[in-house]
């Protein structure tokens, strides 16, 4: 048990920039889908989707 | 894009928050995930045009493989600076790791702008962290001019350019890239549409460089630490490249003529920096010299206009980015052992490094550009797209391709083969380290022949 | 001195810019200018040693010369005229009277020889509040009569001070005097603008006053006078000494940091006024000015000047001048250039 918490605290500071994959992945996503949301309503640029595809903004 | 921004960022409080003894494993392996993690830009299917498009940066074929260059070099910097930085300060090293990261942060915004405002900004912002690099961690008292002129040359192109871009910006309303090829300039004949020309695209001249404003760039080299060195060759110039390719689709009709000063500037570059190169004695600022050369076939490429000017432009840039950062590692693993890059100095080394005498064999054939490397895929599509516009070209970039075949050869043989002076005699054997330093430049760089499509820019 | 007349000194400070600020009649803004002016005037030879006196003998020569000129252009402006209303001025002899007075009192080349002689006499402190603090009433005046000052007298102070801050600058050692051409051309960037968006003026002079703030803090947090000091003063305080890099690069107007905020909104406002050429001589002469911030850097923390050992140990100390406001300017000296868009909307529109 002493040995986990040396190991927490020598070493907690990697969980870092994997903790900032999950929020940029998240914002990504979230970003994504607002673009998609705005494509898909306007006149402009809505399309009908190919069979099997799915709504991505890409 | 912010899935490899926001970990970037991480890597911040990560360097300043680990225990001194796990410095440097720890950054090499987060920036080596971040790299990896950024190779999914190279999944491109949007029905766009961008990768991962958000409101203010996406990246297109252009850009990301540039962009995945400069975070591919981030982990490779850390691996190679680990030895010379390895006796100062542990605040200092932080500090030094800390310089690269911001410098991979600033290159994937300049690459991923939407906006070329954004674009300048970021390129000139890659300016304060490569002077840190150059002037704080350089070596000799020579460096602080070094850095003067790094700064002044930089600085003296791009000044021009800010104010060439917010004329455009007065004129068209926009400087968005969804826009920009729409963008008609008016009255395209009169003295001041032509220096606006000129103050667009000397900015990237001078950062690539242009025969006739290198002279920042051996300086810059010589006296730069290795990570400076790397950084410089294998992103930085293609920043200067990177931005006229983006220019060039503003610049419309009046290049057609303005650009042949330039061109021939490039071409003939390309012939004196090669003869330069033949006798060179000192080994960083002969790999500077040879970057200068290949930069002008890039210029040359480019400057024509042609898609397959283009795509070679952006191959070479690639390649060679690969190439000569791993020239530079090389010559700075002679440099730890012998403390001098004086070529007459360190020679005959096969017989101590074999190993390294391998890779240096590898890394000089990528840099003239043999057949299976994409090196020659770039070259030879520039010289074939030139060749088409003029016949006469040929003369020069055959010359300069067998001068670079010379001077190659020079730098092999000089450094590796013949006696081996008596004063090497207790020399470090070469590390792991710097095999696996060789090893990630060189994969990378023959494994992406067999998809060149990667890099190939917009022609798909 | 003693603190009660310390503080009315002070006290007097501000009400002299404060009624300047307030008055749209000449007569109560030259009391103003002069009110500030004398109360200055013992705050800067509150350390009564020869040089202190020589500069606030100087600094009162100049000082009542500008203040004659303005009282004597106001009422030849009122005599002409009959208005006695700051921003009625028309008569052209006024106006450009005024101007040259203005420039005088604000250190603006081809007047501004007293600046950098009258800073290197006084300590950091008082330096500060001469580059900034006594900046911001003739600067008032010279918002409101802008509009009415022949163009091209504006234009050709702004650029000669920009130029003249960036030559004067470079064969200088002492930080003071530097510091003191900084401020020259720095001015003359307002100057240019300001006929044609006082607000980015405005601006422009908040920026300058952070900026010049933290220098000032931070040379005085190392109380370093000349580059030499300069140069083994990472002893003091290895952080500030680091950060002192970027914030004399901020004053040089390169980005990412705040310095480029102004440079890049005043020439796009002298693009968009059809100047492109101005902007492009604007913008070279900044580069004069970027070679002896790029000097400075190099001493202050990018080279490690060699030191004795009993040299190496002050970092263990606490400093004795430190500021509570050298952090915030710092923070914003470094890092204001993303919020751009928000300043905007705050100062100009």
């Amino acid at each position: 048990m002493v040995n986990f918490a040396t190991l927490v605290r020598e070493h907690w500071m990697n969980i870092l920039v994997p903790i900032g994959f999950v929020i940029g992945f998240y914002m990504d996503r979230a970003q994504d889908e607002k673009l998609t949301n705005f494509r898909n309503r306007s006149a402009l640029y809505s399309r009908e989707l190919k069979p099997g595809e799915e709504v991505t903004w890409k | 894009m912010l899935k490899i921004l926001i970990p970037t960022f991480m890597l911040f409080p990560t360097i300043w928050l680990v225990p001194g003894k796990w410095l440097w494993t720890a950054t090499t392996a987060h920036s080596l995930v971040v790299a990896s993690a950024s190779l999914s830009w190279f999944k491109w299917c949007s029905e766009t045009g961008w990768v991962a498009p958000n409101l203010y940066l996406a990246l297109d074929p252009l850009s990301f493989p540039l962009a995945v260059l400069a975070c591919w070099l981030v982990p490779l910097m850390i691996i190679a600076s680990q030895n010379h930085v390895a006796h100062e300060p542990l605040t200092r090293q932080r500090t030094y790791i800390s310089l690269l990261v911001s410098l991979q942060v600033f290159l994937i915004l300049a690459f991923s702008a939407m906006d070329i405002l954004t674009f300048y900004v970021m390129f000139e912002a890659t300016l304060i962290p490569t002077l840190i690099i150059i002037t704080r961690w350089g070596s000799q008292t020579e460096r602080l001019s070094a850095g003067t002129y790094f700064m002044f040359y930089t600085l003296l192109g791009s000044l021009p350019l800010l104010v060439a871009l917010l004329y455009l910006l007065n004129d068209t309303g926009t400087l968005s890239m969804h826009t920009l090829q729409y963008i008609q300039m008016t009255n395209p004949d009169t003295l001041g549409t032509m220096l606006w020309w000129v103050a667009c695209l000397l900015a990237f001249l001078v950062k690539m460089p242009l025969y006739g404003v290198h002279l920042w760039l051996p300086k810059a080299h010589v006296e730069a630490p290795v990570a400076g060195s790397m950084v410089l060759a294998a992103v930085l110039l293609k920043l200067g490249g990177y931005g006229m390719m983006r220019m060039m689709v503003v610049l419309g009709p009046l290049t057609k003529e303005m650009a042949y000063p330039f061109i021939i500037l490039a071409l003939w570059g390309i012939i004196m920096t090669g003869s330069i190169c033949l006798r060179q004695t000192d080994l960083k600022s002969l790999i500077a010299y040879s970057s200068v050369s290949h930069m002008g076939l890039v210029a040359s490429g480019i400057l024509i206009q042609t898609p397959w000017g283009f795509t070679g432009a952006i191959i070479l840039m690639v390649a060679h980015g690969l190439a000569s950062s791993a020239l530079f590692c090389l010559a700075n693993t002679s440099y730890e052992r012998t403390h001098s890059r004086t070529m007459l100095l360190t020679r005959g080394l096969q017989m101590i490094l074999p190993l390294m005498a391998a890779w240096w064999f590898l890394a000089n054939l990528a840099n003239l550009a043999l057949p299976p490397l994409p090196n020659l895929m770039g070259e030879l599509m520039i010289i074939v797209s030139v060749f088409n516009w003029s016949s006469w070209t040929i003369l020069l970039t055959g010359l300069g391709t067998l001068i670079t075949a010379s001077y190659s050869l020079h730098l092999f043989l000089t450094t590796q083969r013949g006696p081996t002076p008596q004063h090497f005699i207790s020399m470090d054997p070469s590390h792991t380290r710097e095999h696996l330093l060789m090893a990630l430049h060189l994969i990378p760089l023959l494994l992406l022949v067999l998809k060149p499509e990667l890099m190939w820019g917009w022609c798909f | 001195m003693s603190p009660y007349v310390f503080t009315l000194l002070i006290f007097n400070l501000g009400l002299g810019t404060t009624m300047t600020f307030a008055s749209s009649h000449w007569l109560l803004a030259w009391m103003g200018l002069e009110i500030n002016t004398l109360a200055i005037i013992p705050l800067m030879t509150r350390q009564h040693h020869p040089r202190a006196v020589e500069a606030t003998t100087k600094y009162f020569l100049t000082q009542a010369t500008a203040a004659a000129l303005i009282l004597f252009a106001s009422t030849s402006n009122a005599w002409l005229t009959g208005e006695w209303a700051i921003n009625q001025m028309s008569h052209p002899l006024a106006t450009s009277t005024i101007m040259l007075a203005l420039a005088l009192k604000l250190g603006l080349a081809p007047v501004h020889f007293w600046m950098p002689e009258v800073i290197q006499g006084l300590d950091l402190t008082t330096g500060l509040v001469l580059s900034t603090w006594q900046k911001l009433a003739p600067f008032a005046l010279l918002l409101q009569v802008s509009s009415t000052v022949n163009p091209l007298i504006l234009t050709l102070i702004g650029l000669l001070s920009t130029l003249i801050g960036g030559w004067g600058g470079l064969n200088q050692t002492q930080l003071r005097k530097i510091l003191a051409y900084s401020s020259i051309a720095h001015l003359g960037w307002m100057v240019l603008i300001i006929q044609f968006s006082p607000p980015l003026a405005t601006l422009s002079l908040l920026i300058y006053i952070i900026m010049t703030t933290s220098a000032f803090l931070t040379f005085k947090l190392t109380s370093s006078t000349t580059m030499n000091a300069l140069a083994t003063s990472w002893t003091k305080s290895p952080m500030m000494t680091s950060l002192a890099t970027l914030i004399l690069l901020s004053l040089a107007g390169l980005p990412p940091l705040t310095g480029f905020m102004p440079k890049w909104l005043i020439l796009q406002e002298l693009v968009k006024q059809d100047l492109p050429m101005l902007a492009f001589f604007a913008a070279m002469t900044a580069l004069l000015s970027l070679y002896f911030y790029l000097r400075l850097c190099y001493t202050v923390a990018l080279t490690s000047s060699p030191n004795t050992i009993t040299m190496l140990t002050p970092w263990r100390l606490n400093p004795t001048q430190t500021s509570p406001l050298n952090p915030l300017t710092t923070m914003l000296t470094l890092a204001l250039l993303p919020l751009t868009p928000a300043i905007l909307a705050l100062v100009i529109y």
